[in-house]
Formats: structure tokens, C-alpha cells, sequence
């Protein structure tokens, strides 16, 4: 799948190949239509939570939130929740804490992925059957039946209530090590023989050899580690307890347990923690919905 | 999305031939790449696992060291209503959510794989719940399904309902409000998996399928269905395990309420761990979790092989 990746569509010619563009009978411009009015219609159902998110966020405080029958257009469009949110509730803070959750895991985990996933694609060792299956055996541990013993740990290990204890069960993702692995056994042969040939040690026919030609997986892997590190919730809502420490996504929730009453404050601050990501999205999309594509495809 | 692992089905995987040792490479090579690797796997997987399985043997509050209790707590979570209830909800998601895996999703892939202009702009749309956290999203449908919410809106003014209807309170439909907020999240990820389904059909099928004089269900019917199958088993078995898993929707839309009526196994697993500190207990009822995920894998595994055959 690496190679698909970053190559652009990949489209293949479907059922009904459309080769004349320019000149289509009626029947099928009408077809066309109604083909875009379902493709909006549906994309509204899509888009619409966001919306309202925006549009509760935007009202001025003389509009009600809610009105029957609803209204979603701010008369007119303020931003005092916004700066509400990002003044009197810590939410500057809680974006710095997410940023550097990302920073600690994401690079780290991208290295140990790839050393975890490199000998078991290229070379031949005792115990390595068993690694493999130990690892295939995690993929289907359920979060719940971790989460117990992984905080007991944390808290054995004094961890308990701060970044570390966040950070280190997050550094390795069997996933990651599968796509690595994956990469890995599909680049030549050859390219590796010829660097050891000229010298290499087997470290630096990973570091200058394999780990180039492997990027754009190695990307695939950072792309997800950003999202899942920004959109974790339930492993830092048990580890940590100081509100300093929320990354924005804990923030939300602390705004939504408190935010009752300010539902133009919860939403921005709601608004706040989806942007970084959402532009994320928009920037690498192709990338990450091919990588969604090829997941399957392994 | 770590967790979209690839197929079981695919044993391809699993069969590890022979490498021959690269030039120059002494034994311990390999194992000095897999030093951090497996430090981090020891701590934070293994160890833990095997704990999990002799925690459930314990009553362990954290602060009192574990008390061995044998079956005790198997015996205390099978006879508990409570237990159950969220059990038969964590099903309810189960069944509920399959739509959303397999019909919704194929039926917009199918929709979404033309070549038309701004194709690219809808199946972005529809992938972006997918990277939005479940948090942010619930607190966007808890304004759409508000009693003044948009839904409601719209269902008076077309004159459906008088009375506003309460979609997270109703002992009636908040179980449905969470599977539909849910679905709507995970869509986009099926999607796309069935995107790449459609895509590695050959298109002379299609054209064969014309020529002996198929129609559009036709060729659905008798080509697409019958070769999208595996990419079904892999939606499927990815929603298994998300739906087995349900929980920040529960823990920001519901609270697991009305009573219990939206309490999803892993809800009532991190209550009784993190909120009543009954770690044994709780750890009890994740090991039946993870029990009861085997036995579907397996069987969703046999569907998988079956539809490869």
C-alpha cells in the first residue's frame, strides 16, 4: 500500500464510463442533477452538527440558543463566547497540552514503530513467529480490558497524574509496526545488499536506506498518530486529574460538565478544539483517505 | 483509527517465509532493534493482560491490597441485573450499528465512485466525522437532538409531532440517538474501505455482466455484492470491535441513562473501576467482554473465509 500512497487518485473506470464529456444527452444531465442534489443532501446530514456548533457559538447573547422554530443564523455573528473560551477558561492551555502530547508521542512513536517492525520484516531470528503473534494477539485486546491493569501500572510506576504515564502506553501501536512491516518487506532487496556491500552496518542500512524510501508510510503513521494523540479521551481522563495538564479534548468535556449554563461558551470552546484537526484533515486529506483505503488492502 | 487493523481472514499475513541472514549481520542484531519495542509491549501489553486475568480473581480497591476471592466476583456480575442490562445494550449497539457498516456505507461508496467534478469535495465531507473526536461531536448532537434542537424543528414544522420529542431521555429512543450519532461517525471509515472494494473490481465484469444483458441491479446483484464480500467481513469485524467499545459517546451524550438504558459494557466497566474502585469487579466483567469478543472474531472469521471461498 505504501506505493499507492501520496501517488495521487487512484481511480479505475467504473460501470458506466463517461467518456464524452462535453455534449451529454438530456436524460443524462437531469440524471447528473439529481445526482449532486442527493450527493448535497446528504452532505448536509454530514455537516449540519458542525453548523449548529458554529452557529450556537456566533449568536449574540439577546438571541436565544434555542428557538422554535430553530434558528441557525447569529443576528449578527459575535465572537465574545470565542473569546470568552479562549480568555476565562484555559483553553490556549489546553491546546499547548495537546501540542505537546503530539510532539512526545508522535516522533517517538513513528521511531519504535519502525525499529519494532524492521527485523521482523527483513531478517531471520529466533523468537520471531512468537513476536509476531504476540503483537497480532494485542491488535484484538479490547481499551476496556487494558485500561484496569495499564492504570495500575501507571500508578505503581508513580505516573499517575502526569504526562509520562499519558505518554508511554502510547508509544507503541501494533498497527503501525503491521504498516511498517509492510513497507519494509516491499522494498527491494537489492537497494539494502548494495548500501551493506558499500560498508553499511545493518543501523545505518536502516537509518539512510530504509527509512528514506519508506516515508511516505512513515507519514501514514505520524498522519494517524496526530489525530488519535488529539482525539484520545478516555486514557487521559483516567491518568490525569490536574486540570493544567487537560490536552483540549478533556477540556471540552470539563466545559460540557460545567458549560450547562454558557452553551454559547461550551460551544466555542468545542469550535476551538475541532479546528487544529479539522484543518489537519483538510491539508492531508488525500493522504489519510487513501491510507483509510488501504488499510484494508494491507 | 490505530485500531483498523487489517482482516484476520488474511493468513497470508501470518505465513512468515524463510529470510536469509543479510551480509554481515550477527545474531544479536535483530534483538538490538527490538529493544525499545518490546520493553514497551512487556510493560504496558503483556504484563497488563496477565494481570487483567488476575485482577478478576481479586477484590482490589487500590488502596486495601487485593484480596484473593476466587469466582466471587464472576459469581456477584452474572447474577447483577445491572451487569446484564448493560450487556444486552452493548448487543443492541452491536445489531444497531450494522447498517451503518455495511448498508449505509456501500450504498455511498456506490454513490461516490464516479467520475464526476467535486467528487473528491463530498467523500471529504463525509470522511470528516471520522477525524473529529467523539467528544466535540457530542457535544454538536446534543444541540441537534435538544427539545428546541434542529430535528425537532424540523418534525413540527412539517407537522409530524405537537410535542417535542426528548431523543437522549426517552427510554425509547436514546439507545437509538447514540447508535445514530455513532454511525454517523464511523461511516465515512466504511466508506472509503468499500471504496477500495469497488475499486478492485475489474470494470469487464461489469461490461460482461451488460453484455449478457444485466440492468443496474443486475450487475450490483451479481457482480459487485458477490465481490465485496471480504471487504463486509473486515467492516464487520472493525465494527464489532468499535461497537463493543462504545463509550464517550455514552459518557458525554447519556451518562448511561435513562437508568441504565444507554449503559454500553465498557461504560459499566469504567464506572465500576474508576467510579465505584472496584477494580476486581470490574475487571471481571472486561475479561467476560473480551471472552465474548473472541467468540464473535472466530465466528466472524469463519464468515470472512467462507465469503473468500
Amino acid at each position: 500500500m505504501a506505493a499507492s500512497v501520496g501517488t495521487g487518485p487512484v481511480e479505475t473506470a467504473q460501470a458506466v464510463p463517461t467518456n464524452n464529456r462535453t455534449r451529454l444527452p438530456a436524460s443524462r444531465v437531469i440524471r447528473r442533477i439529481g445526482l449532486y442534489l442527493l450527493l448535497v443532501a446528504i452532505g448536509v446530514v454530514f455537516v449540519l452538527p458542525f453548523v449548529v456548533l458554529l452557529s450556537t457559538a456566533l449568536k449574540p447573547g439577546h438571541q436565544d440558543v434555542f428557538s422554535n422554530p430553530p434558528d441557525l443564523i447569529p443576528r449578527p455573528p459575535i465572537v465574545d463566547a470565542f473569546v470568552r473560551a479562549w480568555t476565562t477558561i484555559e483553553f490556549p492551555r489546553y491546546l499547548l497540552n495537546s501540542f505537546l502530547l503530539i510532539v512526545l508521542i508522535v516522533p517517538a512513536n513513528v521511531v519504535i514503530s519502525a525499529l519494532t517492525a524492521y527485523p521482523l520484516a527483513t531478517m531471520r531470528f529466533r523468537g520471531r513467529t512468537l513476536i509476531f503473534f504476540g503483537l497480532v494477539a494485542a491488535m484484538f485486546l479490547p481499551m476496556e480490558v487494558m485500561l484496569i491493569p495499564q492504570y495500575l501500572i501507571v500508578n505503581q510506576l508513580g505516573l499517575v497524574n502526569t504526562y509520562a504515564g499519558v505518554v508511554l502506553p502510547n508509544l507503541l501501536t501494533v498497527f503501525a509496526i503491521f504498516l511498517l512491516r509492510q513497507a519494509f518487506t516491499s522494498v527491494p532487496r537489492e537497494l539494502a545488499d548494495a548500501a551493506r556491500i558499500d560498508g553499511c552496518n545493518e543501523w545505518r542500512v536502516f537509518w539512510h536506506v530504509m527509512l528514506p524510501v519508506t516515508r511516505p508510510t512513515l507519514a501514514i503513521v505520524a498522519i494517524f498518530g496526530f489525530i488519535n494523540v488529539w482525539n484520545d479521551f478516555l486514557w487521559p481522563l483516567v491518568v490525569l486529574s490536574d486540570q493544567n495538564l487537560y490536552p483540549v479534548s478533556l477540556g471540552v468535556a470539563y466545559l460540557k460538565g460545567i458549560g450547562g449554563v454558557d452553551l454559547r461558551l461550551m460551544s466555542a470552546g468545542t469550535v476551538i478544539s475541532v479546528i487544529p484537526i479539522i484543518v489537519f484533515f483538510l491539508i492531508l486529506q488525500r493522504q489519510i483517505m487513501e491510507a483509510a483505503k488501504g488499510a484494508v488492502k494491507g | 483509527m490505530t485500531t483498523q487493523s487489517s482482516a484476520p481472514s488474511r493468513r497470508s499475513r501470518l505465513r512468515l517465509g524463510p529470510i536469509e541472514r543479510p551480509i554481515g549481520q550477527r545474531w544479536v542484531t535483530p534483538y538490538l532493534f527490538l529493544i525499545p519495542g518490546m520493553l514497551l509491549f512487556a510493560v504496558f501489553v503483556v504484563w497488563p493482560a496477565s494481570s487483567a486475568v488476575q485482577l478478576a480473581f481479586y477484590k482490589y480497591d487500590i488502596i486495601d491490597p487485593p484480596e484473593f476471592i476466587g469466582l466471587a466476583n464472576f459469581e456477584r456480575l452474572l447474577s447483577s441485573s445491572e451487569f446484564w442490562e448493560t450487556f444486552r445494550n452493548s448487543l443492541v449497539y452491536l445489531v444497531g450499528m450494522i447498517p451503518f457498516t455495511v448498508v449505509l456505507p456501500l450504498l455511498l461508496a456506490i454513490l461516490v465512485n464516479r467520475k464526476m467534478r467535486a467528487i473528491h469535495f463530498f467523500r471529504t465531507i463525509y470522511f470528516l466525522p471520522v477525524v473529529t473526536s467523539m467528544v466535540a461531536i457530542a457535544v454538536a448532537w446534543n444541540f441537534v437532538y435538544d427539545d428546541l434542537g434542529v430535528i425537532n424543528g424540523v418534525l413540527r414544522t412539517i407537522g409530524l409531532i405537537d410535542e417535542p420529542i426528548h431523543f437522549l431521555t426517552n427510554h425509547d429512543t436514546a439507545q437509538g440517538a447514540l447508535i445514530f450519532v455513532e454511525g454517523w461517525k464511523g461511516t465515512g471509515t466504511y466508506m472509503m474501505i468499500f471504496l477500495a472494494g469497488l475499486q478492485s473490481i475489474p470494470s469487464d465484469l461489469y461490461e460482461a455482466a451488460t453484455v449478457d444483458g444485466a440492468g443496474a441491479w443486475g450487475r450490483l446483484r451479481h457482480v459487485t455484492l458477490p465481490l465485496i464480500r471480504p471487504f463486509m467481513a473486515v467492516a464487520l469485524t472493525l465494527e464489532m470491535m468499535g461497537a463493543m467499545q462504545i463509550f464517550t459517546s455514552v459518557y458525554m451524550l447519556t451518562d448511561g441513562g435513562p437508568g441504565n438504558r444507554t449503559a454500553s459494557l465498557g461504560y459499566f466497566i469504567y464506572q465500576q473501576a474508576f467510579e465505584g474502585h472496584r477494580m476486581g469487579y470490574a475487571s471481571a466483567a472486561a475479561l467476560v467482554m473480551a471472552l465474548f469478543l473472541v467468540v464473535l472474531s472466530t465466528f466472524n472469521y469463519r464468515l470472512g473465509k467462507k465469503a473468500e471461498d
